[in-house]
């Protein structure tokens, strides 16, 4: 079974070299909600978050001929929606992205555990999304992605300690959010 | 209550999925129906402009050449007291034409001979004389000496003749040929010996030259620094899997996974647990949906430690293969030093500024070594100041055959064309002549060249680098310019068509824009040959500033 859907996502891949719709819209309809999520957990709004959908699903149709079939194929194209996500965000941003400085009043904060409650997923995008974008990104990063400081450095073109600083001013601002939640809660 | 850190409570998002409006599938189409967009537009423009380059070049020097060779080239008749050097181009087939030309020209060998001034002069001073024979390089005057009937005129088959028309005196008034050591001229002329000196500016010669264009590649800086992150993604354990959440529901969130499900996730595992969230649309059957969801975990399960292995090899080399190409295009001062104290007609010749630009690329080999190769228009020069000079045009003295002027084949059409005697100071003293004057000679070579240099970065960080560069170059001539007091007189015979030198240089660069950079480069060139036999500056430090597009 798992050899005929092998089979059948080479096939989709190669139907998609060939500039086949039909090819295209399998693969689509397979991966676009996990790429889709990607994108709004990067972006502040859906209608960016659509904008780069579109744009990465575009380029990795037009680049999928380089995918060597080698490898998962779903990392390959996540690859592509990351580095498109990245590219927009720094557009929009430019210098100023990536400027911050080391603040010892956020960034020696300790962190602090919290009660475990449940939270619904729409509540955490929402708190994600509502970080500024170079700490959302360097969060995304660090979190999901699993990525290094120094990975994250080298793709955003910033320093370890840039990297190190924006994360926890992230993890200060949820860690508010959350806080504030279990208050109301409690209360 | 159980306490959890912040990540682990947005653990739960890691996988999150969405499914995307149905309106952006049909958004998709449309632009994947538009033809692709030309993003490498500048990178087809440098390209197109560096075969340009490389055709018209050597078009334009190859009917230069052309011309060149139908008119008459210039030599040169050197005056050591009354002797006449002979041209080591002499040919037989010339010697028969020269022999006419000579006993026609007997008339003014004689009159020179005859000027007791002149030949007293020499005789009795015994004093090296320095002369720079300066040869006209104007068009019209080449076609008026193809057209003269005159004796002294080149014969078509007879390109490479040099004819002499500058003497002691003017040039048109005693044109005198090189000849075979046979040359009738020996019965009317002796000479003597007297260690006298001569030094030369020849004309020089332009030909082809040949250019490269360069291959392009391209590689996403993303894709490849995100390799490593990819490579983490791709461990597995389905323990958090649930049928459940994997399809069948395609709500936007799917909050089944419970935050707490998740406690035990670590960040230093590498093995990350990848939950299969992802909807299916309604769009796809239950089995699609199926057949799809064990699909996505066969290939998030797929790789085994060792592919994940090889896969970060393969990444690796990728990242060693971004960027590898770069094109350049720059422009800079230049100055040409005299380093060895070197004199021309007894003077020190001074520095000379100039300008050059000119394209190049380059190839990573490896993160730190680099090799680059190019094309660059530059211009090596030297300024000589109080240069003692004669305007022979209208000194009597130095014009003994001036009647013969009107006649001269290669009378100059250029009512503005003056013939100068130049002399060095030694010789300026002894003339203690009046109408001697002094000036400024500026003598110009420029190149075009071809460098091979390697490249070795030792500082690249962020934005920044700092590359040393080092290598040889090889330059044809293309121009050759000798001017006086700031008006052009001629060329340098002794100026050789290809040039060789090395250079240094160290590359300081700036990122800009996305893979647009901007450079200062100071060098330091050493042309090994400029000259046969004189001196010239041969040392010249450079700054360039240019822009450099990697890809």
């Amino acid at each position: 079974m798992n050899h005929f859907l092998k089979d059948e996502l080479e096939k989709y891949i190669k139907l998609c070299i060939k500039n086949d719709r039909e090819g295209q819209l399998k693969i689509y309809q397979l991966f676009s909600p996990v790429l889709y999520g990607i994108c709004l957990k990067y972006m502040k709004n859906e209608d960016d978050a659509k904008d780069v959908f579109q744009e990465a699903f575009v380029i990795a149709f037009q680049k999928i001929s380089q995918y060597k079939f080698e490898g998962s194929f779903e990392g390959w194209l996540k690859r592509i929606f990351i580095n498109k996500l990245i590219e927009t965000l720094n557009k929009k941003k430019k210098e100023s992205f990536f400027l911050d400085v080391f603040d010892p009043d956020t960034d020696f904060i300790e962190e602090e555990e919290l009660e475990a409650i449940p939270i619904e997923q729409e509540k955490l995008l929402e708190y994600i999304r509502d970080l500024p974008d170079q700490y959302r990104t360097v969060f995304n990063l660090y979190v999901f992605e699993k990525m290094k400081h120094k990975e994250i450095a080298e793709l955003l073109k910033i320093s370890e300690g840039t990297s190190k600083s924006n994360l926890n001013r992230a993890k200060h601002i949820l860690q508010k959010r959350i806080l504030s939640i279990k208050n109301f809660k409690i209360a | 209550m159980k306490k959890q850190k912040i990540e682990d409570i947005f653990s739960s998002m890691e996988d999150f999925s969405s499914v995307p409006p149905p309106e952006l599938w049909s958004q998709i189409e449309e632009k994947l129906d538009k033809p692709k967009k030309k993003k490498r537009v500048v990178l087809w423009w440098s390209a197109a402009a560096c075969l340009l380059l490389g055709l018209l070049l050597p078009s334009i020097l190859h009917f230069t050449d052309l011309s060149e060779n139908t008119n008459i080239n210039n030599g040169d008749l050197e005056n050591s007291r009354n002797s006449i050097v002979l041209d080591k181009n002499t040919n037989d087939n010339s010697n028969d034409r020269k022999l006419d030309r000579t006993k026609n020209a007997d008339k003014k060998i004689d009159s020179l001979n005859g000027n007791d001034t002149n030949n007293q002069f020499n005789n009795e001073s015994g004093i090296q004389v320095q002369e720079t024979s300066v040869a006209e390089t104007n068009s019209k005057n080449k076609s008026s000496k193809k057209d003269s009937k005159s004796n002294v005129t080149v014969p078509a088959n007879a390109p490479n003749q040099s004819i002499a028309y500058q003497n002691f005196g003017s040039s048109e008034n005693k044109s005198i040929l090189k000849s075979s050591k046979k040359s009738v001229l020996e019965n009317h002329i002796k000479s003597s010996n007297k260690g006298i000196s001569e030094e030369r500016i020849a004309f020089g010669k332009q030909s082809k030259f040949n250019s490269t264009a360069k291959k392009q590649l391209s590689n996403s800086i993303f894709e490849e620094q995100l390799s490593p992150k990819n490579n983490k993604n791709i461990a597995f354990n389905n323990q958090g899997y649930s049928t459940n959440n994997s399809f069948a529901n395609s709500n936007a969130y799917n909050s089944k996974n419970s935050v707490s499900d998740k406690n035990e996730t670590k960040r230093t595992d590498k093995a990350v647990i990848i939950k299969d969230d992802l909807k299916i649309t309604n769009s796809l059957s239950k089995t699609d949906s199926m057949q799809l969801a064990e699909l996505q975990n066969l290939e998030k399960g797929i790789l085994t430690p060792e592919k994940e292995k090889e896969e970060k090899e393969k990444k690796d080399n990728l990242i060693n293969k971004k960027e590898r190409w770069a094109v350049a295009v720059f422009a800079g001062v230049a100055s040409s030093e005299n380093t060895k104290n070197e004199k021309t007609l007894g003077n020190v010749n001074d520095s000379k500024q100039s300008n050059s630009y000119g394209v190049k690329t380059k190839y990573s080999i490896n993160k730190k070594w680099a090799v680059g190769s190019g094309l660059k228009i530059s211009e090596l020069g030297q300024s000589v100041a109080n240069v003692s000079y004669v305007s022979v045009k209208n000194n009597a003295f130095f014009a003994p055959a001036a009647s013969y002027a009107d006649s001269s084949p290669v009378a100059s059409s250029d009512p503005s064309r003056q013939d100068y005697l130049l002399i060095s100071n030694s010789t300026k003293e002894a003339m203690k002549n009046e109408n001697v004057q002094t000036g400024k000679l500026d003598q110009n070579l420029r190149y075009v060249e071809m460098p091979l240099e390697v490249s070795y970065s030792v500082f690249n960080k962020n934005k920044a680098s700092i590359n040393l560069n080092t290598g040889g170059f090889v330059g044809k001539l293309i121009s050759n310019n000798v001017a006086l007091d700031g008006h052009s007189i001629g060329e340098n015979m002794n100026a050789n068509d290809y040039v060789y030198g090395s250079t240094l240089s160290s590359t300081v660069q700036y990122r800009v824009y996305k893979k647009t950079n901007v450079f200062v480069e100071p060098a330091v060139n050493y042309y090994i040959n400029p000259l046969n036999s004189q001196s010239f500056n041969q040392f010249q430090w450079g700054l360039n500033f240019g822009l450099n597009v990697s890809f």
